[in-house]
């Protein structure tokens, strides 16, 4: 069969030289009786050639038979380094044309057509090596192409004068060195052929550079070969220079997308994952997005492109970005039941009291979308819905809808974790839904099974349980909980811990102890602010941990309880200097002063608390409780006031007390008796921190 | 709560008077031949009497160990049952002293099981075993780590192309504003630790995998196979293809006691961005730096897909991006089976010269 195409082919082919043309079926014949003389020199007769581009002729007449043994042997024949040798300008020739500084003078002393014709040949050779299986030896010869060109044309040669066929050879030669490295497996001579290829000047095509630069990039993503920092040499004085591998791939993908976004290139949608995986394993979504956005439209279709951005954003914690893009993505008129998008969506919306019930809206769809091949995301959709129905409920403006959305959030979360046992996070959300409704002992449950099954690896896991005792009232066992997890934390992470274990001292009435806690937490935020700067650390790791102002208001907090208004001013002093506009220092501010008697400047400072944060609950609380003080005309603004801290924080104790104490003056003892039995109960279950506080 | 295993943890390592990161420093990575050469001779010895059947190891090469399937396959089940990574452990202990011996070539033989020990280590901590043993060598290798890179942390500068850079040029002058550039950290400064605090798990484990990663190149494909299907325990989603393989490959794989409950995914494991960005990177390696061994694609496919899912499933958009788009360089690489070939050189009717 294969001859027969070679039959088909060879009715047309015809050599061509000097002006002569000649069949080829005539020397391929002599070729296939093993007569190589023979046909070389039927070669040289028919077309005057001489015995070297004879050789090389016949070279190509076999390789392109596809008979690579055949034009080995052929090319083997030749002695190919002394032609080079021969096509070098003479060393003298070399220095007085470097001293003349003349570009014209010495090109043409050797002539291209002579050099592409052996240059060919090499090529050529390394090409049937390559066939055959030796890579190792086909890359020294594709190399010594490479070394031919650079001392044939030391000096270059101008870019209109250069053959088209010299070319050609050259570019050629040029992408496949690096591929035979890897092939011979052979990762770092890969390397340095890559970078030869795009730092020297071969004038290669834009195609042909642009595979070089992709093919590098891959090398550089995958290979798993460190790559070292490109030489000295090349590098110019203020320009970028990338230092590891990823730099160096990132820098290359890079520069091909800007390449196809001038036009200078075919769009090759794999530039663009390669970029995306680079991208993201640094956390650099938004570059990414910032590529994405430089396309032009068309190249994606939009609603892909909305949802890639918005995984970008969201990746960098831009979370607003995204659920705007999700929006558009999940119009109607649009995808709107886009499974990823819908959940990423109703995650975003369940971290925001406001977004929680369009949260719901999107977990539900997903819910609904989630039949057949996506049954696995049934149970993300339920967790979804339970955390937002959970939000929801706790902005709702009634009892009746509170309690009703409370109840459909934990049943979403149950129903999901009957789909997902083993998923740590749906456990802890669960522990703390169950905690945050003071279900403790449920909540409990679900703790010591986020612990057991994170292996105590998360520091947010071992200060739920602690707030869960605390609430059971079990110190001295919050205690055992707190110092095992701090013994589980390196030092800079211990912040939060420190914290708790602080206010549990304070709750102990060990006032002293709880000083000192304070006092150590602040030497190590300290120490860490000035040890590690504003980076080095993941993301995830530096957004729970306590901070300098944490530690002030604290302490501040604590000796104002205690009547040490010295000290409580100078540590809401230092607090301020951290942070001059917080509510929390205000509210500090505001009980210091009632302690001392000037209800008139506390009123202020409660005021200008809530000016700062609208719905800043203690505060509320305060100001409601100095307004019922105050006599029976303010009692209605007073238990206004504290109805709208409760809305806000249904399990505020304090707000409970006060407006018991509301509804005693104004005379309506069986509320003012409900309202104290629910300060009462609540005042056994109240956490040393707000449940709220872990996330 | 895992309280029994810390204290179990400094077992072994109380037995060593310096912490891990002393003992790698005082250790000359560069020794000399003969020196090599008795540090192996001595660690294939210890090794023979740890195995089960003695394969013949007399003339070995620490090279030879690394790719031997024989030896691979009889540390493996080792490695593999219930109790294997206790504190007193004749295996951990080989490998423990063979990294400690400070040969780069016998480090790769450690190196080489570390994804079988990661993976058995992270799956098995729910289970409350004692695992003392995987311990001492996690933390060998993330002292190991700490003290090459001298604690500081791996960043990257993302590029710029307003500003010239080694392959390119712009028109605009060259402003003096270096800094401007995107830092990223890759991973952040290493403290030295002396034993495994849980917290810091996901840590001293992701530290290995990239060391491992920065080995990856001669490591042989056994040992990335291992890391693949570890990668599928680790996701813990019962995909497709979890379903037809039947999930007693998982309970063999992880080395389940088992009696334990079949309910949910066992082996599932808390994936944080510390252990899943350098899994990442070598899954990469695993399905786009290698070219020929089926086998090894398949599984690193498979483990990609699950990693998806699982990303999906923990609404990991960073995660979600990256295996989404090896899962697609994947399709296009078997989608785009054309043969076109831009260093072949063309064939016209009439050659000329």
């Amino acid at each position: 069969m294969e001859s027969g195409g070679y039959e088909g082919n060879m009715a047309v082919r015809e050599v061509c030289a000097n002006g002569v043309r000649m069949k080829t079926a005539e020397v391929e014949a002599k070729l296939d009786e093993g007569n190589i003389q023979e046909a070389e020199s039927s070669l040289r007769e028919g077309l005057s050639l001489n015995f070297e581009e004879a050789r090389a002729l016949l070279g190509k007449l076999e390789y392109q038979r596809g008979n690579v043994e055949g034009a080995l042997r052929v090319f083997e024949g030749i002695d190919l380094q002394a032609a080079i040798q021969r096509l070098q300008p003479s060393l003298p020739g070399k220095l007085a044309s470097r001293k003349s500084r003349s570009p014209t003078e010495s090109l043409h002393a050797v002539s291209q057509h002579a050099a592409s014709l052996v240059l060919e040949a090499i090529y050529l050779k390394a090409k049937s090596l390559q066939k055959l299986g030796r890579s190792s030896e086909a890359a020294h010869e594709c190399n010594s192409v490479l070394d031919a060109v650079e001392s044939i044309f030391y000096q270059g040669i101008p870019d209109v004068q250069v053959e088209s066929k010299l070319q050609e050879t050259v570019s050629q030669a040029v992408e496949l060195l690096p591929e035979l490295w890897k092939e011979a497996g052979r990762y770092h001579e890969a390397i340095s052929a890559c970078r030869r290829a795009l730092l020297s000047q071969w004038n290669l095509g834009n195609d042909c550079c642009a595979r070089i630069q992709k093919g590098f990039a891959m090398l550089l993503l995958y290979g798993g070969v460190e790559a070292g920092p490109p030489s000295l040499a090349v590098q110019i004085d203020g320009s970028y220079v990338p230092k590891n591998n990823l730099e160096e791939a990132i820098l290359l993908l890079m520069i091909l997308m800007k390449k196809f976004i001038l036009g200078k290139t075919q769009w090759d949608p794999s530039v663009m994952e390669h970029l995306t995986f680079a991208l993201s394993l640094c956390c650099q979504t938004p570059v990414l997005a910032k590529q994405l956005e430089e396309l032009m439209p068309g190249v994606y279709n939009r609603v892909d492109r909305w949802n890639s951005l918005a995984l970008c954003y969201s990746g960098a914690g831009q979370d607003k970005a995204a659920l705007n893009l999700l929006r558009k993505s999940l119009h109607k008129h649009e995808r709107p039941d886009d499974l990823i998008a819908l959940l990423l969506a109703a995650k975003i919306c369940s971290e925001d009291y406001r977004l929680s019930a369009e949260g719901v809206v999107y977990a539900r769809r997903a819910i609904d979308n989630a039949k057949g091949t996506d049954e696995d995301i049934k149970g993300v959709g339920l967790r979804m819905l339970g955390c937002c129905l959970g939000k929801q409920a706790k902005v709702s403006s009634s009892d009746i809808e509170r309690s009703q959305l409370q109840s459909e959030a934990l049943k979403s979360l149950d129903e999901a974790i009957s789909l997902e046992c083993k998923n740590t996070d749906l456990i802890f959300d669960l522990g703390l839904h169950y905690a945050e409704r003071r279900n403790l002992n449920a909540a409990l449950q679900y703790a010591k099974k986020f612990i057991d099954e994170t292996g105590g690896s998360q520091v947010k896991g071992w200060r739920l349980l602690a707030l869960i005792l605390s609430a059971q009232q079990r110190f001295s066992e919050v205690e055992v909980v707190t110092d095992a997890a701090l013994d589980e934390t390196a030092k800079w992470e211990q912040g939060p811990l420190l914290r708790l274990k602080a206010k549990l001292k304070i709750s102990q009435s060990l006032p002293m102890d709880a000083v000192e806690t304070y006092r150590y937490l602040l030497a190590l935020v300290q120490a860490r602010r000035k040890s590690f700067g504003p980076l080095i650390t993941f993301p995830q790791v530096c957004h729970d941990n306590a901070s300098e102002f944490d530690v002030w208001h604290g302490l501040a907090n604590l000796y104002s309880t205690l009547s040490h208004w010295k000290d409580a001013e100078i540590c809401l002093g230092k607090a301020r200097e951290l942070k001059q506009y917080s509510a929390e220092a205000l509210h500090i501010e505001g009980v210091m002063c009632e302690g001392r008697g000037r209800i008139q400047e506390a009123f202020s400072a409660y005021i200008n608390a809530l000016l700062l944060e609208p719905s800043y609950v203690p505060c509320k609380v305060f100001i409601g409780a100095l307004l019922s003080k105050i006599g029976p005309k303010a009692l209605p603004v007073a238990r206004s006031l504290l109805s709208d801290a409760l809305r806000i924080d249904p399990t505020n104790r304090m707000a409970w007390y006060y407006l018991g104490m509301v509804h005693r003056d104004d005379g309506r003892m069986a509320d003012a008796a409900d309202c104290f039995q629910a300060a009462s109960m609540l005042e056994e279950s109240d956490p040393i921190e707000s449940f709220n506080s872990i996330l | 709560m895992s309280e029994d295993n810390p204290s179990e943890t400094t077992t072994i390592l109380t037995s060593e008077p310096s912490s891990p990161a002393c003992t790698s420093e005082s250790t000359p990575m560069v020794s000399s031949p003969a020196d090599s050469l008795s540090k192996t001779q001595s660690a294939i010895q210890a090794l023979s009497s740890i195995l089960p059947s003695t394969p013949d190891l007399s003339l070995s090469t620490a090279s030879s160990l690394l790719h031997d399937p024989d030896v691979a396959s009889q540390i493996s089940s080792l490695l593999r049952k219930p109790d294997s990574g206790a504190g007193d452990n004749d295996l951990c202990r080989w490998l423990y002293d063979t990294f400690q011996s400070g040969d780069s070539e016998l480090q790769l033989v450690v190196l080489r099981f570390f994804p079988i020990i990661a993976g058995l280590y992270l799956s098995r901590i729910a289970l409350r075993k004692h695992l003392a043993g995987f311990e001492a060598i996690l933390l060998a290798l993330y002292a190991h780590e700490t003290t090459s890179r001298g604690g500081q942390p791996v960043a990257v500068n993302i590029p710029d192309l307003s500003h010239p850079s080694l392959y390119h040029e712009t028109n605009t002058p060259i402003k003096n504003n270096a800094t401007e550039l995107n830092i990223a950290i890759l991973s952040p400064t290493l403290e030295p630790y002396g034993t495994v605090r849980s917290t810091k798990r996901a840590r001293i484990v992701g530290v290995g995998l990239e060391l491992y990663f920065s080995k990856i190149f001669w490591m042989p494909v056994g040992s990335k196979i291992d890391f693949c299907e570890f990668c599928v325990v680790w996701a813990g989603q019962d995909g497709d293809a979890c379903k037809e393989s039947g999930c007693e490959s998982s309970e063999q794989l992880w080395g389940g006691n088992g009696g334990s409950e079949r309910v949910g995914k066992e082996g599932r494991i808390p994936l944080p961005w510390e252990l899943l960005q350098p899994v990442l990177r070598i899954l990469g390696h695993c399905l786009m730096g290698t070219r020929k061994h089926k086998e090894l694609l398949d599984a690193a496919l498979e483990a990609c897909r699950n990693l998806y899912t699982r990303s999906v499933n923990d609404i990991n958009p960073k995660a979600i991006l990256a295996t989404g788009s090896l899962l697609r360089l994947r399709k296009m690489a078997m989608e785009t089976a054309d043969d076109f070939d831009p260093t072949e050189i063309q064939k016209p009717d009439v050659l000329s010269i």
